[in-house]
């Protein structure tokens, strides 16, 4: 199998994997970096969302051998210890219950916020619209983007 | 669902003593964040359940499933309140399968109302040595001797000790056997304070570990190709493609499919896409939707005559099959070695796991050990085992540890289904518009032989009220869903008892209000209609809806707003009110509100499953749709305060939303809902 070169969480990373490997199960299965969940492999629910570039992206809906230059931010990479605005927030706002999409909900928000430091309920709305919490934390997800955003409570 | 609580007393305090058993959890990235003690010294577990280290760290042992229900959180909470120790210093770690965790399963809302007095029993027996121990380094009155915070406090002496300071002495007491005293609830510091879960941190940087999120050396990866009919059989398989593919270990006939084994998840799902089979239809291949609902609507008998001078109202509603759908599909990582096996699993049931496993291995359960996970979701799903009897299977079968993940067609197409279910409804109407008659036909489809509907109490005084609880066998597997058949029968019952409000000319609210006979029910409606603003001008084209709820200890009311526009519903606000007796965590009862409002608004207007030629239609999030952050409307949850006995929370909030819905929408149109999920358009 061919070697891919990766920049990952600021880490140049040689994965040994076929062209057509979604990024999710290379992150999750050859470099162990399991914060990018899978939900789907469809691109329905957004729980294996990462950012390409800065720009959000569905880790299930990029191969491997698509990436090329761009780098991968996930989860892992949004902190060393969870203190991004939105981590604290999410902590804060007790946004999870089972927990296992919001580490996608809080990479969407992250490129939100890096695309709108002050979003308004519709921009919210508009970045959301794709991701599921089967939970139904949705509340507390927008009010914790907002926190972060420094624009409430 | 069953949940014995096996935990007595005796059993917890017979695993005391300086030694203590490991409470390690397994080779996997642990999911707690307790620490080795820094500090040397030792270590104070006067029970399996708790224990506090030279350095003051209390870790508690979780023995319920957390599938973001919050156990983790509020059983920890009980055990600290009793302890006396500073929240902060608390640490949580889930239990294995030994025996001395008691049996373990987590369904029916019945963590709080099982384990709340144990745990906290748990707690004051830690307490209660800690205060000999340093009554007797005092020599003093251990009567006066009070805790705050991780400490003991001699007030009248003004000398303190840490519990940290106190391990030793504490572990050197006697296990007291009577005496314990268990808090009054007006001195509580940490239960009934709205508390953040646990695991957020771990949860917020990824650092959670579920059930996929497990490896352990020498793992294998594996996908099954499943039968696309219940009851189809594989006829001829074609393998040769898949072998080809890259990192493809090998591919084995396995149970009624086709098992791929891989070196990671993309060559198994890969394999399997490469697989030619062929499948033979089997003897479902004619069941639809459709055919069931025939099948269930032929069962029907006669209603009751009612009196010819009465005025009668009837109507039919019709559910849907449902999937739980959990965030994380099913999966497990089985290790069989020789008659040995470690399983690591979201699993509801750990000791239900262990039991299957050692089925499937023809070995004594002590020899299967279970490591439980974070659970991506639950619902009711992860009370079956099958998904851990097919990761066990298919370990035995290749001698590897084992990691076997559904994708999420499987877990979509596989599921044990929220039975479809008819109900038929007949009621008469006295002069006044006051019921008289109540008959309702509840009819289950069910994939469980002898699974019938369980007597499900009218919460309404009416003076002659009759259910019939039947239904027919289908080849869907069927299971506990979110309120189980709560979720169908009081969906049924609420629409139902706005259709005789609305025929008796009255108000669905004060019509309700009037036949409730329980109090606390009857609280919570009023509670949310007032909250609502029930009966105050709505904007042009909105309508209310309200519906309520008893059950698993507590009670619920839910009022929904909302307008129907060119043919769409668009949902302004949902208003709760629930009385769970006392919130151990009231954050914690709050989003498992919030939670069941959304549950309760996809399974109203998106969310069904669907059956043709034998087998499920929908494949994924796209067919089975489901509420997102954008749709939901305002949601308000109020609780009512209390220091009554604590009730579950886990399903209690369900079962009025849909009813809410459909009540709202029929408000809005003038029209009738018969059919679940509601469409506009199918409205009569």
């Amino acid at each position: 199998m061919p070697l891919y070169k990766i920049k990952v969480n600021g880490v140049q990373r040689s994965i040994d994997a076929v062209a057509d490997m979604p990024l999710l199960w290379a992150l999750r299965d050859l470099m162990d970096l399991t914060g990018s969940k899978y939900g789907c492999g469809i691109g329905a629910c957004g729980a294996c969302t990462v950012l390409l570039d800065g720009a959000e992206t569905q880790s299930c809906q990029i191969t491997v051998g698509e990436i090329g230059h761009k780098s991968v931010t996930t989860i892992e990479g949004l902190s060393k210890d969870g203190s991004h605005p939105l981590q604290k927030a999410w902590v804060e706002q007790d946004v999870p219950q089972c927990g296992y999409c919001q580490t996608g909900q809080i990479m969407a928000a992250a490129a939100l916020l890096k695309r709108k430091p002050h979003p308004t309920d519709a921009d919210i709305d508009e970045t959301f619209a794709h991701h599921i919490c089967r939970c139904g934390t949705y509340q507390r997800i927008r009010e914790a983007v907002k926190v972060a955003a420094g624009g409430s409570k | 669902m069953s949940n014995r609580n096996d935990i007595s007393r005796r059993s917890m305090l017979k695993v005391m003593g300086g030694v203590g058993a490991s409470l390690a959890i397994g080779i996997f990235p642990t999911i707690s964040c307790a620490a080795d003690p820094k500090k040397p010294g030792v270590v104070f577990e006067p029970s399996a359940f708790v224990k506090i280290d030279p350095d003051g760290l209390v870790t508690v042992t979780i023995c319920r499933s957390d599938m973001g229900q919050g156990v983790r959180t509020s059983l920890a909470m009980l055990v600290a309140e009793e302890l006396d120790v500073d929240w902060k210093k608390v640490r949580v770690i889930q239990a294995d399968t030994s025996s001395k965790y008691g049996r373990q399963g987590t369904g029916g809302s019945s963590s709080i109302t099982g384990m709340n007095h144990s745990m906290r029993q748990v707690g004051a027996t830690a307490r209660a040595m800690l205060v000999a121990a340093a009554a007797k380094q005092w020599s003093v009155d251990p009567a006066s001797v009070k805790t705050e915070s991780g400490n003991a406090i001699h007030p009248d002496t003004g000398k303190t000790l840490a519990y940290a300071d106190l391990t030793a002495a504490a572990a050197a007491q006697p296990m007291p056997t009577t005496g314990i005293l268990l808090k009054d609830p007006s001195q509580f510091k940490i239960v009934g304070k709205p508390t953040n879960r646990v695991d957020n941190l771990d949860v917020v940087t990824g650092k959670a570990v579920y059930g996929l999120d497990v490896k352990v050396p020498g793992m294998a990866y594996a996908v099954i190709a499943r039968p696309p009919a219940f009851g189809a059989e594989l006829n001829t398989m074609d393998d040769t493609a898949a072998r080809k593919v890259p990192g493809v270990l090998d591919v084995q006939k396995f149970r009624n499919g086709v098992a791929v084994i891989a070196s990671n998840t993309w060559a198994a799902i890969s394999g399997r896409d490469a697989l030619k089979l062929d499948w033979k239809p089997g003897p479902n291949v004619d069941v639809t939707s459709k055919s069931i609902r025939e099948k269930l609507v032929a069962t029907l008998i006669d209603h009751r005559p009612v009196s010819a001078d009465a005025k009668v109202v009837e109507a039919t509603y019709d559910f849907p099959f449902l999937a739980h759908a959990t965030m994380e599909p099913m999966n497990a990582v089985a290790d069989v070695k020789g008659d040995q096996c470690t399983l690591w699993a979201p699993t509801q049931v750990p000791n239900g796991a262990q039991g299957a496993a050692a089925g499937v291995l023809g070995v004594p359960p002590a020899n299967v050990n279970v490591n439980v996970t974070l659970l991506g979701g639950g619902f009711g799903r992860r009370l079956q085992t099958d998904f851990i009897e097919e990761a066990v299977g298919l370990s035995k079968q290749t001698g590897k540890p084992i990691k076997l993940l559904w994708t999420r067609e499987d877990d979509m197409q596989n599921d044990f289904y929220r039975p479809t279910s008819h109900h038929s409804f007949k009621a008469a109407l006295d002069g006044s518009g006051n019921p008289t008659v109540w008959s309702h036909q509840a009819l289950q489809a069910s994939g469980n032989p002898g699974a019938q509907f369980r007597t499900n109490g009218l919460q309404y005084t009416i003076p002659d009220a009759q259910m019939r609880f039947g239904g027919a066998g289908v080849p869907v597997r069927t299971g506990p869903w979110r309120s189980v058949e709560h979720s169908l029968i009081n969906v049924a019952n609420e629409c139902f008892v706005d259709e005789l409000a609305r025929a008796a000319g009255k108000d669905p609210f004060e019509f309700r209000k009037a036949l409730i006979h329980d109090e606390r029910l009857k609280t919570v409606l009023v509670l949310a209609a007032e909250k609502a603003g029930w009966g105050k001008p709505l904007p042009k084209g909105h309508a209310r809806g309200i519906a309520c709820f008893s059950g698993y200890g507590s009670h619920a009311a839910h009022v929904v707003e909302l307008s129907v526009v060119n043919g769409e519903v668009k949902l302004h606000r949902v208003v709760a009110a629930v009385d769970c007796g006392l919130a151990i965590n009231p954050k914690g009862v709050e989003a498992q509100i919030q939670g069941a409002i959304t549950d309760g608004l996809s399974t109203a207007l998106r969310a069904q499953i669907t059956i043709d030629k034998g087998g499920v239609v929908q494949t994924s999030w796209t067919g089975f749709k489901w509420m997102t952050l954008d749709a939901m409307p305002v949601v308000e949850v109020h609780v009512v305060p209390s220091t009554g006995a604590s009730g579950g929370m886990g399903e209690t909030g369900y079962p009025s939303v849909p009813a809410a819905v459909a009540n709202a929408i029929a408000a809005a149109t003038g029209k009738k809902v018969r059919k679940f999920p509601i469409k506009i358009s199918e409205l009569a």
